[in-house]
């Protein structure tokens, strides 16, 4: 989560006429750290994850698992914590944060979900291999650190989703009951939400905007006893406190589906994401590119939620429920009336797959942008009038499109271009799965960043330790390799949708690029410098007969796309490649040992051998003895597995059942 | 003009070359070494061996050319040199190919030191050295390695070469090359399958003596006669009918971006003697 300022926000109706005016002071904070920082180069490798825990609090006399509501208690208590403010603190947006050098301390955020965590690496990590080694560690002390600071009954995991967040009854703790003005939903509490005001007022404002509360139906996993046709049992028809109570009324409940209405379902689920500091904008701009088709597929392979609102669904991952948690579209938008009020019509939520490819790269063809996007054309004149290039501006003017969700009345009178906090209000409130950060302000240290958002939180600290390493390092790879990954961005579009399926990570094939190394004497400028080196005459490329498009790529499994393809040029695997990489430069024997273990998991993973979380949840609670096969998840089931999550999660149970099909073949 | 009497081999840089760097370092070697040749004779202009250039009694395949060198500073990089000097190769030979190679390296990537001279000996391997007492080795074999030693101390000491490392040497080894070194070496590099069955001893006595334990992928025979031989005439080289190629050694060269660990330029030089059959 950003920045929380403070102020007083204004509602929707009262925000809207505002929203060119934030645009525009948007897009000139933007230029003016583009201007400045456009040249900015040899920035270092540092990069950082963020890891979002749920916090929940056991009734052991009843047996319930719940999710406690003292996120804000709990960031005082860290605050207070006497060794941690003598070590430079540790939760920033209540106390001075001042590290020393060498020494990290956790730093803890809150989140949408007021029954959430955010912990990230107090300091970021640095760009040698052996600094891959103190993720593990780092995320394992965050973890104790947070437990530390909890009652007796209270514990942190990380679990993608809560299983009964939005059940009938108390699955929060104090109880709290539904349908409050703010969300008005029919199944969960405004309590839910973290009670800076930014939180409710972004969750009010995008029902506003909308016109209806959100909508998200996911189908429903049929088991033995599921009855047929499946209508949610737990949607309640007949309630009329708020205009909004007439959605399900009007079809926004579907057959076969688990229906949910509020933010809290979409926004309250924890995921692990990673930024990195690029060398200067254009490696920025590449790696933004290469990494944005793995986007679905680190997604399939970390796919950690199958159960929403008590049901076991039929999908595995939570994007497309955030993706719809926080749909702002209004009808017009969606398409479902003509355009009057609104000026387009947009395809995609606010959160959702990438849509527009950024970089300059000699391996960029404008094919591979086959999606067309709605453009701010005026405020793309402004930016190509201040100098940006076309794909760049594009990028930006696409963005800007969405309308500010929250505005503080304060900032309105109180501009400066120095600034960057109206162009965050629009770039940090367009969700999509990778996000290309400029630097805070123009002269800040922190260079140009990208953030890789679609993986999920999972159940232990050496899973996320693995997939944030295995993504560093496939960044390194791609860099000194000069990989190309491009397929057209609607694909990738379509592999996030596929990502989703139950088993995808087995039972799918996704597109991906079949020939990535660059066509040869490819100079250094395509990877991401500034400057073109000068080249010598006799290696000036002969220009490449570019194929088709559709002959760069082909569907491949999860596993063909880690491990590699049989045959002479089929496609060598990730895991080849970043080995290669490996085998390129000085590794000491201690850390190739422990960089073998995360790949490992990457490769048992994706053939199969170790299950998803996803798989393996499902299983759990199919194999419960109180589960009664009809895809509810009951209070009983619920205990157990987040007391399973807990044990994983704190390093704990090998050797026991609970560590089968994880890190043990079934 | 006198008659060829050795021939020099390049790869270029092949960090962008593609699939040949998936392989092992021999068929990296040698499938670079001939992507190479093919490109630059199909670019040369003129007869068909005119991509080979001679210079003295040297040929250099393909013909030495205006290196790009690198694209930043010089303090921006970890320039790491694997020397494999090859069987049959008279040790005295060695610091004279020592010089050699390294001075193509410090030439084609245009800086006048390197960070890291590891070097790889013939026909000693780590496997299980640890384990069987009979790998001790002989007293000749420990005043070659000496000997080879102090050409590496002598480049330290001229400021060519920061730090010197060996491969494949396990307790043994170090124990009985250490004392006859004035400088220690900060690296030992060795090939480990599963690196996680490293010899406890060899990671206890590293640790006492302030030796990095670094891994490598490279294979020992990295360069044999056979395999040049058949490279050359699939080629087209032609150096006459009654020429035996014989080579004397191969280094390896990495420039890697430190804060950035994006690996730049990296390649192989080769070295044979040309003589008749």
């Amino acid at each position: 989560m950003g920045l929380l300022s403070l102020g007083t926000p204004l509602t929707w109706e009262e925000a809207k006429p505002h929203a060119d005016l934030v645009r525009e002071r948007g897009i000139e904070q933007l230029l003016n750290i583009w201007k400045k920082a456009k040249s900015k180069e040899r920035d270092i490798l540092l990069w950082g994850d963020e890891i979002e825990y749920l916090v929940v609090s056991y009734d052991e006399d009843s047996k319930d698992a719940r999710l406690s509501l003292r996120q804000a208690e709990i960031l005082k208590d860290l605050a207070h914590d006497e060794e941690l403010r003598k070590a430079g603190g540790c939760v920033p947006s209540l106390q001075e944060i001042n590290q020393k050098p060498g020494q990290r301390v956790p730093t803890f955020h809150a989140e949408y979900g007021r029954f959430m965590l955010e912990a990230t690496p107090g300091a970021p990590y640095g760009g040698t291999l052996r600094d891959l080694l103190t993720v593990e560690p780092d995320m394992m002390k965050r973890r104790v650190i947070a437990k530390q600071h909890m009652t007796k009954n209270e514990t942190p995991i990380t679990m993608t989703s809560f299983p009964r967040l939005g059940v009938p009854g108390a699955f929060t703790q104090p109880y709290y009951p539904p349908h409050g003005p703010i969300a008005r939903s029919i199944f969960v509490p405004d309590e839910i939400i973290n009670p800076h005001i930014r939180f409710p007022t972004l969750t009010a404002n995008i029902r506003s905007r909308r016109g209806s509360k959100v909508c998200i139906n996911l189908p429903v996993f049929y088991d033995e006893k599921t009855p047929t046709p499946f209508k949610d049992p737990t949607v309640q028809y007949d309630l009329s406190d708020y205009p909004e109570d007439g959605n399900v009324r009007n079809g926004a409940v579907k057959d076969g589906h688990v229906y949910m209405d509020a933010m809290g379902f979409g926004m309250g689920s924890c995921c692990l994401q990673i930024t990195f500091q690029a060398k200067n904008i254009s490696e920025a701009r590449t790696l933004y590119d290469q990494l944005c088709p793995l986007g679905p597929i680190m997604l399939a392979l970390s796919a950690a939620s199958p159960i929403f609102k008590g049901y076991l669904t039929d999908i595995d991952c939570r994007w497309n429920i955030i993706s719809g948690a926080v749909d702002d579209r209004t009808e017009e938008e969606r398409g479902l009336k003509p355009l009057n009020e609104n000026k387009y019509v947009i395809p995609k939520s606010r959160y959702d797959s990438v849509s527009t490819y950024i970089s300059q790269d000699p391996g960029f063809r404008p094919e591979y942008n086959d999606v067309d996007i709605h453009q701010n054309l005026p405020l793309k004149q402004k930016l190509l009038g201040g100098g940006m290039d076309e794909q760049l501006a594009k990028h930006f003017a696409h963005l800007f499109i969405r309308d500010p969700l929250v505005i503080f009345s304060e900032s309105i009178n109180n501009y400066h271009v120095e600034n960057n906090d109206n162009f965050e209000n629009i770039q940090s409130t367009n969700w999509q799965h990778m996000r290309f950060k400029p630097p805070p302000s123009a002269e800040d240290a922190i260079g140009w960043r990208v953030e890789f958002r679609s993986m999920e939180v999972q159940l232990t600290d050496f899973e996320n330790a693995a997939f944030s390493i295995f993504i560093v390092l496939l960044t390194r790879t791609i860099l000194s390799y000069g990989l190309n990954f491009y397929i057209p961005i609607s694909k990738v579009s379509e592999n996030m949708e596929t990502a989703h399926r139950r088993d995808a990570v087995l039972s799918e094939k996704f597109y991906f690029r079949k020939q990535v190394f660059p066509p040869r004497y490819a100079n250094r400028s395509g990877k991401g410098s500034n400057t073109s080196p000068g080249g010598s005459i006799s290696n000036t490329p002969k220009p490449v007969e570019l194929g088709p498009v559709e002959d760069e790529y082909c569907l491949m499994t999860i596993n063909e796309i880690m491990n590699g393809q049989s045959g002479q040029d089929g496609f060598p695997g990730l895991i080849t490649l970043i080995e290669s990489y490996l085998n390129s430069v000085n590794v000491d024997v201690e850390t190739r040992c422990e960089l073998a273990r995360y790949l490992d998991l990457i490769r048992k993973r994706s053939t199969g051998t170790w299950e998803t979380a996803a798989t393996w949840i499902r299983n759990f609670v199919r194999g419960h003895p109180d589960y009664e096969k009809d895809s509810r998840v009951n209070a009983a089931v619920n205990y157990d597995l987040v007391k399973a999550a807990e044990t994983l999660g704190n390093g704990e149970g090998k050797g026991t059942d609970l560590w089968k099909g994880l890190f043990e073949k079934r | 003009m006198l008659p060829p009497s050795s021939i020099v081999f390049r790869t270029g840089n092949i960090i962008i070359a593609g699939r040949n760097s998936l392989e092992k370092s021999n068929q990296e070697l040698l499938n670079s070494l001939r992507q190479n040749f093919e490109d630059a004779s199909s670019r040369a202009t003129g007869g068909q061996m005119s991509w080979i250039e001679a210079r003295g009694d040297t040929l250099y395949a393909p013909s030495i050319e205006e290196p790009d060198g690198l694209s930043e500073e010089r303090a921006e990089y970890d320039i790491t040199v694997k020397l494999f000097y090859l069987p049959g190769v008279p040790v005295s030979k060695r610091r004279d190919h020592t010089r050699e190679a390294l001075q193509h390296v410090l030439r084609e990537l245009r800086v006048s030191s390197i960070d890291l001279l590891i070097i790889s000996f013939p026909d000693i391997s780590f496997d299980a050295e640890d384990h069987s007492p009979d790998t001790e080795p002989s007293q000749r074999e420990v005043d070659e390695w000496a000997e080879t030693y102090r050409a590496l101390e002598t480049l330290q000491m001229e400021g060519q070469v920061k730090r010197i490392g060996l491969s494949e040497f396990g307790v043994a080894r170090l124990a009985k090359l250490l004392p006859r070194t004035s400088i220690k070496p900060s690296v030992d590099q060795i090939n480990v399958r599963d690196c996680c069955v490293v010899p406890k001893p060899l990671i206890q006595f590293a640790r006492e003596q302030k030796i990095e334990l670094l891994t490598h992928n490279d294979c020992t025979n990295i360069l044999p006669s056979s395999a040049l031989q058949s490279l050359l005439l699939e080629t087209h080289v032609a150096l006459g009918e009654l020429k035996k190629v014989d080579p004397q050694w191969v280094v390896k060269y990495t420039a890697v971006v430190q804060d950035r660990g994006v690996v730049e330029n990296k390649g192989y030089f080769a070295m044979a003697r040309i003589g008749i059959d």
